[in-house]
């Protein structure tokens, strides 16, 4: 009521409305103040965000990952059975022996000396003078 | 070597704080109560008039602040309003269109004197209250009550302008989004509804 002044029955039925909100009785005023903090329980909650993130789509991140951390390591530690019999492709698990056995070991080192100083021989025996020749 | 003195940590630090979000809703809630608080009483004279009985008023009033809070939270605050007395003016309307639905089927139907629950009435419930006694609270009283049978006399739209744009103080633009019409239309239901009341009332108003 702001673009034009109020006439008299206007401002009285204003004022008398007024007075009859000041008198709503106790009973009545306890009731609206119940009512009003069961709709307050009603507002819609926000979801919970994690870095900017809503809650869900981390949370479902978060198990897409898990699941496939899973399945890869079922996948990795079933071995050879695990891709089939007739895969001719070393698995992991022979590397690792190679690896062990021809790389690491002292006995590999070994036998590749054994292996020189016998062609080193065969070598030497080749180039000496059969026991038939004159000289 | 990276030192963790370099890394940036203001985001992951607790400062014992709520969140942002929490703070958000917190202060919606808070806005919310705040002006469900400043207009639940004012609601419930408007619902109280134009329905004649307390339990019905209440009801319309608990359900307004309910589809408000469900509905409109999130619109700005200013907004809340017209779209509050909307609700309000809609849940009166639905009442009393059941009203009048039951009242059509009610005629085949055994009355309240019928009832054997209704015959005897608690006397107190119908006795003046003593406070009342005063000349001048029972001129008040009186003068309300006028009032009150004046507005319900109006056609209905007439009284919505009236109550929302005189007694409530909203502007032409609020009271057209809360009665669903033009401004047009406002100003000559308010200007029909001030003439009507005029009449009604005398020009002692």
């Amino acid at each position: 009521m702001d673009d034009h002044s109020a006439t008299p029955l206007e401002e009285r039925s204003r004022r008398l409305f007024d007075e009859s909100i000041a008198a709503v009785d106790m009973s009545v005023r306890s009731r609206l103040t119940r009512a009003r903090h069961a709709a307050l329980e009603a507002v819609p909650r926000r979801s919970a965000r994690v870095f900017g993130m809503p809650f869900w789509k981390v949370a479902a991140g978060a198990t897409a990952a898990a699941v496939l951390a899973v399945a890869l390591w079922f996948t990795l530690s079933a071995g050879p059975q695990a891709v089939g019999a007739n895969d001719s492709r070393p698995s992991f698990e022979d590397l690792g022996l190679v690896a062990s056995s021809d790389q690491g070991s002292g006995d590999a080192m070994e036998m590749m000396q054994n292996d020189v100083d016998f062609y080193a021989w065969v070598a030497a025996k080749a180039a000496q003078p059969g026991p038939g020749h004159a000289g | 070597m990276p030192h963790f003195d370099t890394l940036n940590c203001d985001s992951m630090a607790w400062d014992g704080t709520a969140t942002e979000p929490e703070d958000a809703a917190l202060e919606q809630r808070r806005e919310l109560d705040k002006f469900l608080a400043a207009v639940e009483r004012r609601a419930f004279r408007i619902a109280q008039v134009a329905l004649r009985d307390v339990d019905d008023a209440l009801d319309v009033v608990q359900e307004s602040m309910l589809k408000l809070v469900r509905k409109y939270a999130a619109k700005p605050s200013a907004e809340w309003r017209p779209l509050f007395y909307r609700i309000l003016e809609n849940g009166i309307r639905d009442l009393q269109r059941r009203r009048s639905i039951r009242k059509r089927f009610m005629v085949w139907l055994p009355g309240p004197k019928d009832d054997p629950q209704h015959e005897f009435e608690d006397p107190l419930e119908n006795a003046a209250d003593p406070a009342a006694d005063a000349p001048v609270r029972l001129m008040q009283s009186q003068a309300i009550e006028r009032l009150d049978a004046s507005l319900r006399a109006l056609p209905a739209r007439q009284r919505q302008a009236f109550t929302l744009r005189n007694l409530e103080g909203l502007d032409v633009a609020e009271t057209a989004l809360a009665m669903g019409c033009s401004q047009g239309s406002v100003k000559t239901h308010y200007s029909r509804a001030v003439h009507h009341l005029r009449a009604q009332l005398g020009e002692a108003w």
